[in-house]
């Protein structure tokens, strides 16, 4: 599939280009938007404004009046390109501390039902996750991340929860996220970070990037609520294998 | 400077600008007024930067009482202005003195006015906008008994002209179509589908808010979906839920999203769209990106003019 899947490359709107890659959720075709992504960011392009990345698909932002259709159509075709003998950046890797079970991560008892584990577990096999971020999205710089092991998948709840503190950390079939804003949510829930993986004083708004990895690991509850003082930054580790 | 106090808040009262509009790629949404082209007319004729922030206040109920003498300018939605219970006119400078009351009572066209003063608002600077954005939790929504400020300029002056001439005030037909662009999942409606979409009458919802325009009306029939894997969702995105009646993504509206999104309102029709109140009938037109490129030139071209107007 993979080899032969020609990109669809479209304009949408006005002033946007829609670049979509194998419909599927893969870290594999993600990462080829996030490899475009890239090659769109370095080459500088006259009138090109930004690109929003998500699963499977990039939309370019441009300014009509700046460059015409011709001219942001070759250079998204140049760049795609580009994209696929290039490599990609290397990923960080955040560890962040996380405050498992009880009132901090509502849904470990389901989890360890749901899986027929016991919740010592579902802790220890969640804090050892190292999550890849496929891209910022929803609302406040959402990572969105993949890579839950069949063992800890769990189908989400059928009635989301009306509001979930931010930075909780949960996961509903392969895909997990730390919440950066209380949201209404149908994820379970089992730990909390108080690094703020979402803080609008600060440009960037999020230390997060597409390609990034995220460990939740666990920690009592003191020391999680003491690494909320921290910057997000504080917490990159040097990636030793992907 | 003390500007204002907040007698009543109304419906909801917010700081907006013109948006974070480079803010996307960290996946936050522009926010800013619904009605932009009103934010700009606005602070154009108090000789304020088109961006200075003003204060968008929804349907009805706001009241403000001055802190000290300065002008104010409103534009927008008519929600029936009165100034020490006065009727006043839109799109013109007042000149407000301390301890007058400024209020609105009673909703006649469209659904969100702004007030603007002479110096722009003095709101908290997030991510370079002023604009408060209530679900992401930057800023607040005024309340009772808010004192509000505005920045001071060393070079405050209004414009040249005191009124907006009556050729520049937006008119806001809610009879015409709502023109629209095709979306990135039309595959995933059938030709009726997308006949009725583009045929029927809508009606404006109430539970509409700065994220979404809720309709009700006819389903729109689909041949695969609703959900998709989650994508970039734009700013005036139609999408299509579950219960196939459509939604357009506003200035709040996530950046991202998982539901089949028929079309794109064309960025010339999303001022308008930010004025429409429950209980509003519309419908969708489809153009071409040709069509749509050439109103977006046109209302360019306006407000130029207006620049030049109001300079002469």
């Amino acid at each position: 599939m993979e080899t032969n899947f020609q990109p669809v490359i479209r304009f949408l709107g006005e002033d946007s280009i829609l670049v979509e890659f194998e419909p599927v959720v893969s870290w594999e075709v993600n990462g080829k938007v996030r490899r475009l992504m890239h090659a769109l960011e370095k080459k500088g392009i006259n009138g090109y404004r930004m690109a929003l990345p998500a699963y499977r698909s990039l939309m370019v932002f441009y300014d009509p009046w700046e460059i015409s259709d011709d001219g942001i159509l070759s250079a998204v075709q140049a760049a795609l390109t580009e994209s696929e003998l290039m490599d990609e950046p290397e990923g960080r890797l955040f560890r962040l501390p996380t405050v498992y079970a009880d009132k901090w991560g509502p849904d470990v008892a389901r989890v360890a039902e749901l899986s027929d584990i016991s919740t010592d577990k579902v802790i220890e096999l969640s804090s050892n996750l190292k999550l890849p971020v496929y891209f910022l999205g929803y609302i406040c710089s959402q990572a969105y991340m993949g890579g839950i092991p069949k063992e800890l998948q769990s189908p989400r709840h059928k009635s989301p929860r009306a509001l979930v503190p931010g930075g909780s950390f949960g996961f509903g079939g392969p895909q997990a996220n730390i919440l950066a804003v209380d949201s209404p949510s149908g994820l379970n829930y089992v730990g909390r970070t108080f690094v703020k993986v979402f803080n609008p004083d600060r440009f960037p708004p999020t230390a997060f990037s597409p390609g990034d990895f995220v460990q939740c690991y666990a920690v009592d509850e003191k020391t999680a609520i003491e690494a909320g003082k921290k910057p997000m930054e504080d917490f990159i580790e040097p990636l030793c294998h992907r | 400077m003390n500007r204002f106090a907040i007698v009543n808040p109304g419906l909801l009262t917010t700081f907006q600008d013109l948006g974070r509009t480079d803010m996307l790629k960290y996946a936050l949404s522009a926010s800013g007024a619904m009605d932009q082209m009103a934010v700009r007319l606005v602070n154009l004729l108090l000789g304020n930067p088109e961006s200075a922030a003003v204060l968008e206040t929804t349907m009805a109920g706001l009241k403000l009482r001055a802190l000290s003498d300065g002008w104010i300018v409103v534009g927008g939605a008519d929600l029936g202005l009165v100034v020490n219970g006065r009727l006043a006119d839109m799109w013109t400078i007042l000149s407000i003195r301390e301890g007058d009351v400024v209020g609105f009572n009673q909703p006649r066209f469209g659904m969100r006015a702004y007030v603007g003063v002479s110096g722009g608002f003095d709101a908290p600077l997030i991510l370079g906008s002023r604009s408060v954005y209530l679900r992401g939790s930057l800023g607040t929504a005024l309340k009772r008994g808010d004192k509000i400020r505005s920045l001071e300029s060393a070079e405050m002056r209004a414009s040249k002209k005191i009124k907006l001439p009556a050729r520049f005030i937006p008119k806001q037909d809610m009879q015409q179509a709502f023109r629209v662009l095709a979306g990135p999942q039309m595959d995933y409606f059938s030709d009726h589908g997308i006949k009725v979409f583009s045929t029927a009458t809508y009606t404006i919802s109430p539970v509409s808010d700065r994220q979404g325009i809720r309709t009700d009306g006819p389903p729109v029939e689909r041949v695969k979906g609703p959900d998709i894997i989650t994508d970039p969702t734009p700013m005036g995105g139609i999408q299509i839920p579950g219960d196939g009646v459509p939604i357009i993504l506003h200035r709040d509206a996530q950046v991202t999203g998982g539901y089949a999104k028929i079309a794109l309102l064309c960025q010339a029709d999303i001022d308008r769209a930010g004025q429409l109140c429950p209980g509003d009938e519309i419908r969708f037109e489809f153009v071409s990106r040709q069509e749509a490129l050439t109103l977006l030139k046109r209302q360019k071209k306006a407000l130029a003019e207006v620049k030049e107007a109001l300079a002469a």
